[in-house]
């Protein structure tokens, strides 16, 4: 369960400070599959870091009890200078896993051949959805945060990606930040609409997918 | 108690892999790789020693100039090392905060100990080789010179734990890093014993921490030959201080931090 308790977040802004999240509540079940949306600006993404902990809130509370990937996203989480083999390795062992264990799955998934010996800042965003997919996917996490970067993606990487996270591991949770109704129809069951700072579920993403269409 | 074992088992974890990280970035697989550490100190410290050789002569209130050289110079570039790397430190290595274990005492440790340990490599290895070609000592005593170089190395951590969140703050503390390190050298023992300096010179300069502590290493090298002043608590009182300071800094700074 992840559970987000009056959540704000402001960064500073001249001399003030921009307000973009105004008190977000949230509760997340396992396999539970949740939509962010709103427009660009609207907080998506920083919710998504907060969520991750890649950011703190300005005040409020977020509670983690399950494991939960890093924010899969077009920017983070790779080092860009170092190899994908190289990023793979070190990813592998601060999760605590043995790269071994791994190497084939990410071979086989990434699908990105010999390309895996050069550094990640040369790769595309769909190699790099590739990479973060695969680890991500071979390190089993209880919850995936995706940051819009599974639409870059061609069909069989979404072929795949479908397979992996919902027929093989129907138990697992997903928020997906993105603007795609025909995505967020695909992947998710719920949706959560972020406006002015301030959030609303709804527990039909159809639903949701038309307030977001009347921003 | 069993989520602190299981904490720092993970803490250990990614230390190690940062290291290693550290390690390959830094200073890449090819070439000599980690042995620059050594070497650019040893060609400092004969290089200077030479012409202080030619100017002073080989000896000066009876020590070695290259020696005394080295002695000073080895741990100044400990310091200026680790505070190089340490300015603007966690918004540049933002990518690795998407990994939440990853926490920013964790960078600012990692690059500590790297600096820490190839620093003592190279204090070894200069060491050794200036003592074959007898321009060393045979350290009088291992323990105050070993003492001296861990308050040394505390001390410049301790500073550094302050610096690193204020730089992700100020724009300008970046900017006056380079001076400030070159205006402090006077009073980091350095290049003088304060046994050397007038009255007044040496009330000023032992209230610098890092001048106690260069006394007592130079003290464990040259034993009685130089007349060390030196009084531990102060550089351990000074440290203690700036490294509460530093943490509840750090633990600030990541609050505010904005990762790209």
């Amino acid at each position: 369960m992840i559970i987000c308790d009056d959540v704000t977040k402001s960064y500073p802004m001249g001399t003030g400070r921009k307000q973009v999240l105004r008190g977000v509540n949230l509760t997340l079940e396992p396999g539970e599959h949740l939509a962010v949306l709103g427009r660009n600006g609207a907080g998506k993404t920083t919710l998504i870091k907060l969520i991750g902990g890649v950011e703190m809130p300005t005040s409020g509370r977020i509670r983690r009890h399950m494991t939960l990937s890093w924010p899969l996203g077009f920017g983070g989480g790779f080092q860009g200078s170092l190899t994908g083999y190289d990023n793979a390795r070190f990813i592998a062992r601060i999760y605590g896993l043995q790269y071994s264990a791994i190497k084939d799955f990410v071979e086989d998934f990434s699908e990105l051949g010999v390309q895996l010996k050069m550094p990640v800042k040369t790769y595309s965003s769909g190699m790099r959805a590739r990479l973060a997919f695969a680890l991500s996917i071979a390190i089993e996490f209880d919850c995936y945060l995706i940051d819009e970067i599974i639409m870059v993606g061609d069909a069989k990487f979404h072929e795949r990606c479908h397979y992996e996270l919902f027929v093989k591991r129907p138990e697992r949770a997903l928020i997906f930040a993105s603007h795609s109704p025909e995505y967020v129809r695909e992947f998710c069951d719920s949706g959560f609409v972020i406006d002015q700072g301030m959030a609303k579920r709804y527990k039909d993403v159809n639903e949701a997918l038309e307030v977001y269409s009347q921003l | 108690m069993a989520s602190l074992v299981s904490g720092w088992k993970i803490q250990r974890r990614v230390i190690q892999a940062l290291m290693l990280r550290e390690l390959v970035t830094r200073f890449g697989r090819e070439n000599i790789g980690f042995l620059w550490m050594m070497v650019e100190p040893l060609l400092f410290a004969v290089l200077v020693g030479l012409v202080w050789r030619f100017m002073h002569g080989p000896e000066e209130h009876g020590v070695s100039v290259v020696a005394f050289v080295a002695t000073g110079y080895i741990p100044i570039t400990l310091f200026r090392h680790i505070l190089g790397r340490a300015i603007r430190v966690f918004s540049v290595n933002g990518s690795l905060l998407y990994h939440r274990q990853i926490k920013i005492l964790d960078l600012l440790l990692v690059r500590f100990v790297i600096e820490f340990i190839g620093s003592m490599m190279a204090y070894l290895f200069i060491g050794v080789i200036l003592i074959i070609l007898g321009e060393f000592p045979i350290p009088a005593d291992f323990g105050k010179l070993f003492l001296g170089w861990i308050l040394y190395s505390w001390f410049s951590l301790s500073l550094v734990l302050i610096l690193a969140p204020l730089s992700e703050w100020s724009d300008v503390l970046e900017k006056l890093v380079p001076v400030t390190v070159y205006v402090m050298i006077p009073v980091s023992g350095t290049f003088s014993m304060v046994s050397w300096l007038t009255p007044d010179a040496q009330r000023a300069v032992l209230y610098s921490p890092f001048v106690h502590a260069m006394e007592l290493m130079r003290e464990g090298v040259f034993g009685t030959v130089i007349h060390a002043q030196y009084d531990i608590s102060v550089p351990i009182g000074a440290s203690l201080v700036l490294t509460l300071i530093g943490l509840s800094l750090c633990r600030r700074v990541r609050r505010d931090l904005v990762v790209e």
